[in-house]
Formats: C-alpha cells, structure tokens, sequence
C-alpha cells in the first residue's frame, strides 16, 4: 500500500498485516502477512492477549526472514465476530 | 489470427496496475531494532482532533506510551466495533511495549502513527502523507515499521 510503500523507500523496512491480502498484493506492498481475521482485527481479536501477541511477533519474524518484494504468509490465527 | 483491432484502443475499464518494486533490506536483529508501527485504522488520541470520516489524509502522532483508554477510532470505511472493544487490534502499543520488555525487540519507537487509510487523495496520500510518515520515523531513528491496513 501508498503508505508502507513510502516509508520502505525511506529506507526503512515495512510488513504489513492486512485482512484483505489480495488489495494489499495488489497495491505493491513489499511484504505482507495475512491472519484470518476481519478488517478492523488485523492485529488479533479484541482482549485476546496471547492472539494478538502471537501475530505481532509472526510478523515480525516475517520482516526479518522474508527476502524479496511481495513475499506472504498466511498467518495460523482465526477471528470472525460472532 | 490478428489481436490488435485498432490501434491504441484502451479499456474503459478501470484496470489497477501494481507498481514496480520496493525493498530496503533488513540489517539489525529483531532483539537490537526500535520497532514502529503505522495503522489505516483512523486511531488517534482523543484529545486529538478526529479524522474526516468522509475523506482524510492527515496524520496523528501517537507516543508510543499512551494508554489504549486514551486513544479512539474516526474511520467511515470498516466495522468499527472490535477496534472500539480494544485499540490493540489494529494497534497493538500493549503487545509492543511487553515485547520491549521482554527483550524480543531492542525498543518501541517514541511516536506511532495513526491515519485514515482506504481511499481518499491517492495524490496527497504518495506525495504528503506517506513521506511525513516516513520522515517521522526516519528522524526518530526507527529500524523497521509494522502496519495495520487494508
């Protein structure tokens, strides 16, 4: 996406954990992870602690094994409301 | 057989096309980098003027030790209800600050950065709204950045 786009070129490093994996694919974002979850929890279901510490840390492995543009992974942690 | 019927006939089809590729390496290890995070989410402080619901491609600076019962969402583009149950689902400033304390990563970097993403000026959100993003990050000596969008 525009944003994360813009801070790589910065020269900093981005991922992005998005719920819509193919909008993000499409707009050129260097990296991504896509949990199961609803637009508006992609960062892990409200209060649930260790889902949310599970996906940030995911991630953040991600960042640092991924080593070219547009790699992904579907990250194991589902959420949908109720 | 002949593809081409007339010459520079285009699709009124609106067709995205991806941009070329992006990519700044990782140097430092996870447990040696100050981490930041940017969110699409429409989060801001609620002292904090909010964004335009209808369209907005202003920032909010968020120091990365606010509480999440100070922080409040302004996003006319997605169901609102788990971000409002709990910010750290599209922010996750408890989850960074335990990992800071944990040893997992080197640091939280001082500002975090809430915007209102999905759509809007695609113009202003390349030329202004990305690059003051960056720059906060940049100057305040931030390794790597985590998102929230889309």
């Amino acid at each position: 996406m525009i944003v994360q786009r813009a801070i790589e070129e910065a020269g900093i490093p981005t991922i992005v954990i998005a719920a819509l994996p193919p909008v993000v694919k499409q707009q050129g974002s260097p990296r991504y992870v896509s949990p199961r979850v609803p637009m508006g929890a992609n960062a892990g279901a409200p209060h649930d602690k260790d889902m949310q510490t599970n996906i940030l840390k995911d991630t953040l492995n991600a960042l640092m094994d991924f080593d070219h543009f547009g790699q992904s992974k579907v990250l194991p942690y589902e959420y949908k409301h109720a | 057989m002949q593809l081409t019927t007339v010459p520079g006939m285009q699709s009124e089809i609106f067709a995205p096309v991806t941009p070329p590729p992006v990519w700044t390496p990782v140097t430092k290890p996870l447990n040696k980098s100050m981490v930041g995070f940017a969110t699409a989410g429409g989060i801001h402080l609620k002292k904090q003027v909010p964004f335009n619901a209808a369209g907005d491609f202003t920032i909010r600076e968020i120091p990365s030790n606010t509480k999440t019962e100070d922080m409040m969402v302004t996003h006319g583009g997605y169901d609102n209800s788990d971000v409002n149950k709990d910010i750290n689902s599209m922010l996750p400033i408890d989850r960074l600050n335990e990992l800071a304390k944990a040893g997992v990563i080197g640091s939280v970097a001082p500002t975090l950065v809430g915007f209102m993403g999905g759509g809007g000026n695609v113009e202003k959100f390349r030329n202004e709204t990305g690059p003051s993003i960056a720059n906060i990050f940049k100057k305040e000596g931030t390794d790597i950045c985590v998102l929230t969008a889309g």
